[in-house]
């Protein structure tokens, strides 16, 4: 019979190192933001006042909460949809292109190595209404009466910003979707065609479940960087104009950070961690239950 | 291994010598050394040179503790002063360093000596001093309120207030003594574009309407540029707008917003809105996602005939079109007065309560503040700067005419008061609330809400802000 293993000190002095900073920088901040959610604590001062539920409550009736979470939403939902549709897209052309493959892989990579800040940048230069590039364009094609103001009106704000993100995110889900597509047997292609199939059907019989694996990740990702956009946001727009670009990341920075509110920043970032907790696991528990395995 | 023994002496002997020499030059060449800091002007040099005079300060402490440039010395003492200011601008540091030096000079008992400002971090830096204990003894105060409150500043004398048009008490009492007279908005105009159209500057709100209107139907360029993706920027505006409307009618709105007597759906309020829904219909394509920082690009190349911005908007305008000729005037208000901001505000040069504690220190320190509000001294950070004086004896100064301009009118104004945001005591606004009201208007100016909604929005978030802030209990003011 075995007998149960001591403490192993060495093994514990070997991981003491990262155990004790993780648990410092990460774990008792954590814990500690439960707590600072139920008082009204400005950030600075040393007197932290306990209010109960107050935070909470506001949250449940604060229409600028509920205008973050609204935006969140769409913009979560819309680079989802669109980022996994184009980086599939991408990743069957590079699959099937017959030359050029690593150059066209690289190609639409590119976009992931620079920074959100930078990318937001240079989005917003190219979105100004009156000096942008895409105006410009319009206008020298003859469509100068499709110029919009992209950053500024209401309306096309987010799906603006959604846009930058899919540019930038791309070509990182294309390389998952093109990994999985290559893990596709050829000999299972190969009798499906002999049997008749046509390239849609092969695509949505064959390829689709043997790559679901990727797309719950891809699909994963893409909802938890929807719901935690941040840099693209604070460059391009600041959360507006007026209030129409605030997220609840960015209401979260605006509220605990510029107005001094710590305490409720904390409760709505408490809130964003039940959602992201509470939708990955609905998202999980619908693509894991139609992935196939070989 | 004699060598090189030999070889570590004489490698001891010569490190030794040089600092020996270092010594004697300095102590030989006192007077050289001083004469060489008082011909420097620029930034870097002036810094060594106000160490440089802490030296000799030190070895000539007995001759110069008894007299000063007057005959008798204010301090009992040799006495050092450290001086903090906001060195972002390269105006300001070129001038505080030249009234550093003068000061120096004629106060040979007196060093003051200037620390890094940080540039832009202004703020954090002054919070980080005074949390490692090294608060400084005299510099440019932003934050007054919250160091007031945290008894860290000195109460300057009456004969220090005096010399000022405008100064900021709290509770009856005066802790900052302004810089210069807050940052005076107007319309600055294509004076060129003016001239060859026939257009003269308005005498009153409806005349500047018109003359809105007469651009726009022209259709050349617009009338107004606005740079609304800054909301500081839109501040501008609303700041014109609430002080026609609601400051004309009730200087202390915030503070009977506080007390529950009004609220923000009053209708002087609505009509800020109403007002600025007028003026804004004139305003550039594009306007709520141009940053400030383009709205001279605007103006330079004939985009757009006039902004609304303040007197640092003139050098920018010169940097980019050396050529341009510009024009400046107030927008009066629409029931015919005018009201400017302008006057000193909440910031300035403050004194430590700390340092104040000690008697010379305090001398030294109001001295220092009285020099540097002299005439001749205050007239060169005022040209270097662009600035308004703030002080009752103006200096004679060498300044543009459009310059001139704002200064005469802020003479004539009927009303000269700080930003709404920049007002003390019962006035203060709670933590930013001062920005969610711009990005409403914002939303207002845009259509997407209502002004009636605007106003329920902005009362709800009262209320919230009223819950950590409200000088009328003390609460969070304490």
């Amino acid at each position: 019979m075995k007998k149960a293993k001591k403490f192993d000190s060495v093994a514990f002095t070997f991981i003491a190192p990262a155990f004790i900073l993780f648990t410092l920088f990460v774990i008792v901040p954590t814990i500690a933001s439960v707590y600072y959610s139920f008082t009204s604590w400005d950030g600075i001062s040393s007197d932290i006042k306990f209010i109960g539920f107050a935070n909470y409550r506001e949250i449940f009736t604060s229409a600028r909460f509920g205008n973050a979470l609204k935006n969140t939403a769409i913009l979560t939902v819309f680079i989802s949809v669109f980022e996994n549709a184009i980086a599939l897209g991408l990743a069957l052309i590079v699959d099937n292109v017959r030359w050029g493959k690593n150059f066209f892989r690289s190609a639409f990579y590119i976009p992931v190595l620079i920074s959100g800040i930078v990318s937001g940048f240079i989005w917003k230069i190219m979105y100004n209404y009156n000096f942008g590039t895409l105006n410009a364009m319009l206008q020298g094609v003859g469509l100068g009466d499709f110029k919009q103001d992209w950053l500024g009106n209401a309306a096309l704000t987010l799906p603006m910003i959604g846009v930058v993100l899919i540019w930038k995110g791309a070509g990182y889900y294309m390389i998952i979707y093109l990994a999985s597509l290559q893990g596709v047997p050829v000999e299972l292609i190969e009798a499906a065609e002999i049997d008749g199939a046509s390239a849609w059907q092969r695509f949505k019989a064959i390829t689709v479940p043997l790559i679901s694996g990727a797309f719950t990740i891809n699909f994963t990702l893409s909802l938890i960087k929807g719901l935690k956009v941040f840099d693209e946001i604070n460059v391009m727009t600041d959360g507006g104009p007026g209030f129409t670009s605030e997220t609840l990341v960015y209401l979260l920075y605006k509220v605990g950070f510029n107005e001094g509110r710590q305490g409720f920043g904390t409760a709505v970032g408490i809130m964003l961690l039940f959602i992201i907790v509470i939708l990955n696991a609905i998202q999980q528990k619908f693509l894991k239950s139609r992935e196939v395995q070989l | 291994m004699n060598k090189k023994i030999i070889a570590a002496l004489l490698a001891g002997a010569m490190v030794i010598g040089t600092l020996a020499g270092c010594g004697n030059t300095d102590a030989g060449n006192t007077d050289v050394g001083n004469n060489a800091a008082d011909s420097q002007s620029t930034q870097q040099d002036a810094s060594n040179a106000t160490t440089d005079t802490n030296t000799t300060d030190a070895g000539t402490a007995d001759a110069a503790g008894t007299n000063d440039a007057a005959g008798d010395s204010i301090v009992s003492a040799p006495t050092e002063l450290t001086f903090i200011f906001a060195d972002g601008d390269e105006g300001a540091k070129a001038s505080m360093n030249e009234i550093v030096n003068r000061f120096n000079e004629q106060y040979p008992d007196i060093t003051v000596t200037i620390e890094p400002g940080n540039g832009g971090a202004y703020s954090e830096l002054i919070k980080t001093k005074d949390s490692v204990g090294e608060f400084p003894d005299v510099l440019e105060m932003r934050d007054t309120a919250m160091y007031v409150r945290a008894g860290k500043l000195e109460p300057l004398p009456d004969d220090i207030v005096g010399l000022f048009k405008t100064t900021t008490d709290f509770d009856g009492k005066v802790y900052t003594a302004p810089l210069a007279g807050e940052n005076t908005n107007g319309i600055i105009y294509n004076k060129t574009y003016f001239d060859e159209n026939g257009l003269t500057e308005p005498a009153t709100y409806d005349e500047f309407i018109e003359l809105c209107q007469t651009i726009k139907d022209k259709g050349d360029m617009a009338p107004l540029v606005v740079g609304g993706q800054d909301i500081w920027h839109m501040g501008f505006w609303f700041h014109k707008a609430y002080n026609d409307q609601v400051l004309s009618q009730d200087p202390d709105f915030i503070e009977h917003c506080y007390d529950g007597s009004k609220d923000f759906s009053d209708e002087t309020f609505k009509k800020t809105f109403e007002e600025l829904q007028t003026i804004m219909q004139y305003a550039q394509d594009g306007w709520s996602s141009t940053p400030d920082a383009q709205i001279t690009t605007f103006m330079v190349n004939d985009m757009a005939a006039m902004m609304y911005s303040g007197t640092h908007m003139f050098s920018q305008i010169a940097e980019a079109a050396p050529d341009m000729e510009i024009g400046w005037f107030p927008i009066p208000s629409p029931d015919g007065k005018l009201r400017l901001v302008g006057g000193g505000g909440v910031g300035g040069l403050a004194i430590s309560a700390e340092a104040a504690q000690d008697p010379d220190k305090k001398a030294a320190a109001e001295a220092f503040i009285k020099f540097f509000y002299a005439p001749e001294n205050y007239k060169v950070y005022c040209e270097k700067l662009n600035a308004i004086p703030a002080t009752v004896d103006e200096p004679e100064m060498d300044v543009a005419p459009v310059l001139q301009e704002v200064i005469d009118a802020t003479s004539a104004a009927d009303e000269l008061a700080p930003m709404w945001n920049g007002r003390s005591g019962n006035n203060e606004l709670p933590p930013d609330f001062r920005n969610f009201t711009y990005k409403t208007l914002v939303e207002v100016l845009q259509g997407t809400r209502d002004i009636d909604s605007a106003c329920d929005e902005l009362n709800k978030t009262w209320q919230v802000g009223m819950e950590t802030f409200n000088p009328l209990t003390g609460l969070g003011a304490e």
